[in-house]
């Protein structure tokens, strides 16, 4: 029998503007110590899902269902009953889940005294071990701490300790990853992948990352829309997708362990409308095998919506035509900088002690038309970097030549016209009281390039640029979508006609579909009108798709850099190979063997002095690490790798993903 | 759009009201608001005198219509006052950080160390009372808070990238603050200000009340709440009347101040669109 039992369950909530079906007769079954991954992007009501088998879903929400059965009993009845005692929950931001102002041992005792009944000492020893059996060390002293005083990947440890606390037979996981840095995501997984196989936990994964859920779990529901659209056993699901969306989901996806590839494959247009749902298939508007019997309802025959599953399976996934070429990088540097320094924190008005430096001495080269990809994990001061080579941040040393030019702490209007840049969130990166067109035409005339009616040609043609039509000129940010208002912050940074541009994240707030039309768009621009990119991202993926070299980047300073392709294969740094390891690839279960895992996280303090990756390298070779700073090796053509193991046996290093 | 929240209605109507009496306040009233009528004299509300009159047989509900543009111009002049000083001022503190900051906030916290009558007193003693110094007054009271808000709204929106674009393009600060920060400060700002117009409104009667406002013959609500305080047992509605047409004012221009933050909370905006 399955532990968790749903059948057609639908959803709606009541809004002002009529009810928005999120979930349309969604099943699902998981059976005793199965592990169910639900995906889909942002808006396809999977966390829906979660709340509706807690019974939080609040007020306005009508919910019916043929079905909603955890072992037996009705959860629509004993959801309050069993939750957090039969059923746990681990939420995405460990940080908004814990209380501030309550020890870490007393939150995850807190269940226990709660559902269980236990004194206050028994519990807080209970917890003091789940909290060790979560892989924590000195679990004592993390239980007497606070959550302000841990690190986002503790901190996720301690929310499933809780959620763990009355032994429940279901975890339910939004997104439990999501908020974490690459090396800190890949502990949770082992983690929760030993917990599956030792306690016997059943778990729903929700996830909009196709590679965590390929790791964890064993069956696959994909949901587009509040419908099921396809669903089967997890790695086949995978490897050989039949319904169109799950294809072009997998199409979109930039992979590391593919490199640079010429072109990704964006599902055009959006969600559809949850007010009116389609009775046909409501992916048809976004299908590009879509026929006029698609308009007809689609029963979920075999594990699949689609009446053309079949038919379609040899044809592949249209890949939009390559962007024609016109220049190609050159070795001229546009942009050299040169031990680029900055500390924050200190030398306030009552705070004399020296800051944190975020960025220590870096160096750096940008070619005309070339992409320099910045990966690393989060605080490794990437972003200030970014700035400090726009000079939008002062350096408190170090030097910035550009097209041969010094550039002074206070830029000239020239090297602003020149260097722009694209942010990562679009609701924050356009002011929500300037329409298109004025945020766009602003450059223009700030720069004098154009004004009148020139300036009008010229916002049409950077609209035109990002593919955007002209009517969204009198647009305001509010009433475009999350890609496009990130085309138009694209298009602001291009309107002076940069020669360089620094990509802060640029596609990370986006969806898997939207993230690989930004990315083309991103290609073809570098393409056709040569403008260098430094791509800053945490997502070593969309690095190794778009960089022609990339940098990794750790607590400051730069351990590698090379050639893309260089940086990717062997010899790694340590950390490069450690990063390239911890990354979830589908289809890639087979080197489960081969991980290399790092332990605490770039927060986890060291000394001074020595190899700044030292005190979580798992390659350390003993006390020269600690001591000496390491000498860069150099490899090939310009691949060099700050590190003290010899160059023969980082030569040696074998393949760190699964080919 | 948004719906226009019914606080905001109710409100907008009553301070409309309001309004409209105190403008026309010389057209409409009964009696001149200050002849005397020593035959009348501490009349209880009638059909002839609405609200009573006076020790001086003077009409109430006649000089309460005319004392009410007193306090209305009190409350938004010198709110206004407030708004114009104290926004400017913790924009560009907001901006400039360092030393410029510490300076304009500093200086804001000694203002606020300063009670209000007392700061009121001590800028009235130097001069000769009158509505536009009382107005003045207490403007001055209330720029701490604006500027507190201000900065706090700015810094927020600071934060933003879409300053640090304006940034990258080498804007100035006038720019960044006018263009960019401004028109994304002013939901705040307005729902704080119709919240602060009703302290000006009390503190305006409260000075007023002091003898630090209009003078007598001149009629205005705290003034003539002073004036009763003989007669509070034999004729409380002397006092009465004026005291609660401000009331009246005071809640309808709370309940508009929340209407607006209801319509302007962007907390309460940009869902589902």
């Amino acid at each position: 029998m399955s532990l968790l039992n749903i059948q057609g369950l639908s959803l709606s909530y009541a809004t002002q503007r009529g009810a928005v079906h999120a979930l349309q007769d969604v099943s699902l079954r998981i059976p005793r110590g199965g592990a169910m991954g639900l995906v889909g992007e942002s808006g396809s009501g999977k966390s829906s899902v979660v709340l509706a088998l807690l019974g939080l879903l609040g007020e306005g929400a009508a919910l019916t269902s043929d079905k909603l059965d955890f072992d037996g009993k009705d959860l629509r009845q004993a959801a309050e009953r069993l939750r957090g005692r039969r059923i746990g929950v681990v939420f995405q931001d460990p940080a908004a889940a814990l209380n501030p102002s309550l020890t870490i041992g007393f939150q995850v005792a807190e269940p226990l005294i709660q559902h269980r009944g236990l004194a206050r000492e028994a519990a807080l020893a209970r917890a003091e071990s789940l909290l060790g059996e979560m892989g924590i060390t000195r679990a004592a002293e993390v239980a007497r701490a606070y959550p302000h005083q841990l690190s986002g990947g503790m901190k996720q440890r301690a929310v499933i300790a809780t959620a763990l606390a009355c032994e429940p037979e279901l975890l339910l996981l939004d997104e439990p990853t999501t908020a974490l840095d690459v090396t800190v995501e890949a502990q949770i997984l082992d983690l929760l992948e030993k917990l599956r196989h030792e306690r016997g936990v059943s778990m729903l994964l929700v996830s909009h990352n196709l590679g965590i859920v390929d790791r964890l779990c064993d069956e696959l529901t994909v949901l587009y829309a509040g419908r099921v659209v396809e669903q089967g056993p997890c790695a086949e699901t995978l490897s050989t997708p039949r319904h169109p969306y799950t294809r072009g989901l997998l199409a979109a996806l930039p992979r590391v362990d593919r490199g640079r590839m010429a072109r990704l494959a964006p599902i055009p247009g959006g969600l559809p409308d949850l007010k009116q749902p389609t009775p046909g298939c409501n992916f048809q508007p976004r299908c590009p095998f879509a026929v006029e019997a698609c308009a007809t309802p689609q029963p979920l025959l075999d594990g699949v919506r689609c009446h053309r599953a079949a038919e379609i399976a040899g044809q592949p996934w249209p890949i939009p035509e390559l962007g024609e070429s016109v220049v190609r990088p050159v070795p001229e540097a546009l942009l050299q900088a040169e031990g680029l320094t900055r500390s924050f924190g200190g030398g306030g008005l009552f705070n004399k002690r020296a800051g944190i430096r975020a960025v220590d001495g870096v160096s750096l080269q940008i070619g005309r038309g070339e992409v320099l990809g910045l990966v690393g994990e989060s605080g490794c001061g990437k972003s200030t970097l970014g700035r400090l080579v726009l000079r939008l941040l002062g350096a408190d040393s170090g030097r910035i030549d550009f097209d041969g030019k010094n550039i002074p702490a206070e830029a000239s209007s020239e090297f602003r016209r020149r260097a722009q840049i694209v942010f990562q969130n679009p609701d924050s990166s356009l002011n929500p009281r300037q329409t298109v067109d004025e945020a766009l035409r602003r450059p223009l005339t700030r720069f004098g390039i154009a004004s009148g009616a020139k300036a009008t040609r010229e916002v049409e043609r950077l609209l035109e640029l990002v593919r955007l039509p002209a009517s969204y000129r009198s647009r305001y940010p509010h009433q475009m979508s999350g890609g496009e208002k990130q085309r138009i912050g694209i298009a602001r940074a291009l309107a002076s006609r940069p020669d360089f541009l620094v990509c802060d994240e640029a596609v990370s707030a986006l969806d898997v579909s939207v993230q690989a039309a930004v990315l083309n768009l991103l290609t073809d621009l570098r393409d056709r009108l040569g403008v260098a990119y430094l791509f800053i991202s945490h997502d070593i993926g969309v690095v190794a798709h778009i960089a022609d070299r990339i940098a990794v980047m750790y607590r400051g300073a730069i351990v590698e850099e090379g050639p893309a392709a260089a940086v990717l294969a062997p010899p790694y740094h340590p950390y490069t190979e450690a990063l390239l390891s911890a990354v979830p690839v589908v289809g890639a279960q087979s080197r489960a063997e081969s991980r290399i895992r790092l332990k605490g996280d770039v927060s986890t303090a060291p000394g001074e002095g020595g190899c700044r990756f030292a005190h979580r390298c798992p390659r350390r070779m003993g006390n020269i690490c600690d001591t000496l700073t390491p000498p860069v090796r150099e490899f090939g053509t310009a691949h060099r790798i700050a590190c003290h193991i010899p160059a023969e046996e980082l030569a040696a290093m074998p393949s760190a993903m699964a080919v | 759009m948004n719906r226009i929240p019914r606080t905001l209605l109710v409100g907008g109507v009553i301070v409309g009201v309001i309004c409209i009496l105190a403008a026309l306040g010389p057209w409409i009233a009964p009696f001149e608001p200050d002849a005397f009528n020593m035959r009348a004299r501490l009349q209880p509300p009638s059909t002839t005198y609405w609200f009573g009159t006076d020790e001086f047989g003077r009409d109430v509900f006649s000089r309460v219509l005319a004392g009410a543009h007193h306090s209305l111009l009190m409350g938004f002049g010198a709110t206004i006052i407030s708004l114009v000083i104290g926004v400017p001022l913790g924009l560009i503190a907001a901006f400039r950080r360092g030393w410029t900051e510490e300076a304009i906030m500093r200086g804001v916290d000694l203002m606020i160390s300063i009670p209000p009558v007392l700061l009121g007193l001590l800028i009235l003693a130097v001069t000769e009372p009158g509505l536009l110094k009382t107005m003045l007054a207490v403007g001055l009271v209330y720029v701490p808070i604006m500027t507190r808000v201000a900065r706090a709204v700015g810094l927020d929106l600071l934060a933003e990238d879409f300053v640090e674009a304006a940034r990258a393009r080498g804007e100035g600060g006038f720019h960044i603050l006018a263009r960019e920060i401004l028109p994304n400060a002013w939901p705040p700002l307005i729902v704080e200000t119709s919240l602060r117009v009703t302290f000006a409104i009390l503190l305006g009667s409260a000075l007023s009340f002091l003898g630090l406002g209009p003078q007598p013959p001149d009629s205005e609500w705290g003034l003539m709440i002073a004036e009763s305080r003989p007669f509070i047992s034999e004729a409380p509605w002397i006092g009465l009347a004026p005291g609660l047409c401000l009331c009246l004012l005071l809640i309808a221009v709370n309940v508009v101040g929340e209407g607006l933050r209801d319509l302007l909370d962007p907390r309460l905006r940009g869902r589902g669109h």
